[in-house]
């Protein structure tokens, strides 16, 4: 048993070490990367086009080019559109920032609404009505406890 | 009895989220009325075509994958405009597309009956790759030039669902015939060809 568990553990050692991760993967740019015939996502498209260009990816990676030259080099064939996600600069910064303002503002517009909704439902609740019997009875309890 | 200072701040508080309510609603519908517009894919150039009419075809200005008669060298930019005079065979294509490859030879055939008259096969390739492109025409053996176009934007100034499609454009650039899916017999195109080349 405890050689079993040592051979795993060997296995798992040696794996960690035969495969390190270095630069980026394939799947992490198909996930920056738009099918231009289906209008999704590359790594949850399987037409033709989006196979052709995961090919193109798959290629580009193992030559060791970064994410931004493979990224840049799909962008000169298919203009900006065959990004998934708008680049972090000029006007496309806007879709990445009014996001973020919406939630910011959403929280920060919270403790206003709660309170506002605190105060409507105090003031829509009347006062109960009180029997003569019971008032007296109040009144007596109050005397007897001050504090 | 005038309202209480809480009461005024209150009924103020509801009617700015009754106005920023309404607006934020409007703006919804009003995306929703865009992407319904924009998604829904114009099919005018077939609604006149069926009229019996034959529309304009649209002035799409692209650069040339391969060139040929009366175009520019590759990587230079042309308009379909620039070419009016010639009739036009326009085949959208790309090298992924499988009834493409089947419907090359057909085009290839076309193209070399037409090119001693005055005609022009030309293909335009669609939302691929252009070493992919490239690779295919040499492969396939095609002579005929080609456009390319990276983007979706020429398919949908043509209104075209996918590839593969075939315009046939008259000597005025006015779309004469719209034959969508794979060709598969020659005469689909040098029939209509031979009546749009017989015209002045």
């Amino acid at each position: 048993m405890r050689r079993a568990f040592l051979m795993v553990l060997a296995l798992l050692t040696l794996g960690g070490v035969a495969s390190p991760v270095l630069g980026v993967t394939a799947a992490e740019i198909y996930r920056e990367t738009r099918c231009p015939t289906c209008n999704t996502p590359l790594d949850v498209s399987n037409s033709p086009a989006a196979q052709a260009i995961k090919d193109f990816i798959q290629q580009r990676v193992a030559k060791g080019q970064s994410e931004q030259q493979i990224l840049g080099a799909l962008e000169a064939e298919f203009g900006r559109e065959v990004l998934a996600t708008p680049p972090k600069e000029g006007f496309d910064l806007v879709a990445w920032l009014v996001p973020i303002v919406l939630v910011v503002a959403g929280l920060c517009a919270i403790p206003f609404v709660t309170r506002s909704w605190a105060r409507r439902r105090n003031a829509d609740v009347p006062a109960p009505d009180i029997s003569p019997d019971d008032a007296a009875r109040l009144e007596d309890e109050l005397k007897h406890h001050p504090g | 009895m005038p309202d209480a200072p809480d009461d005024i701040g209150s009924d103020r508080r509801r009617l700015v989220g009754l106005i920023v309510g309404a607006v934020a609603a409007a703006l919804i519908v009003g995306l929703l009325i865009v992407g319904l517009l924009a998604g829904g894919g114009s099919t005018a150039i077939d609604d006149t075509l069926v009229s019996g009419e034959r529309p304009p075809a649209p002035d799409i200005t692209l650069p040339v994958l391969v060139s040929g008669p009366g175009l520019p060298p590759a990587g230079q930019q042309v308009s379909l405009a620039s070419l009016k005079g010639t009739p036009i065979v326009l085949n959208l294509w790309a090298s992924w597309c499988g009834p493409c490859r089947d419907e090359a030879p057909i085009l290839e055939a076309a193209w070399r009956r037409a090119k001693g008259r005055g005609a022009l096969v030309l293909g335009l390739d669609l939302q691929d790759l252009s070493e992919n492109a490239r690779a295919f025409l040499t492969k396939y053996r095609i002579t005929y030039p080609s456009l390319r176009d990276g983007t979706d934007a020429s398919k949908r100034d043509l209104e075209a669902t996918g590839v593969p499609e075939t315009f046939i454009i008259d000597r005025k650039g006015r779309i004469a015939l719209h034959i969508t899916g794979q060709l598969t017999d020659v005469r689909q195109i040098t029939v209509p060809l031979n009546q749009v080349l017989a015209e002045k």
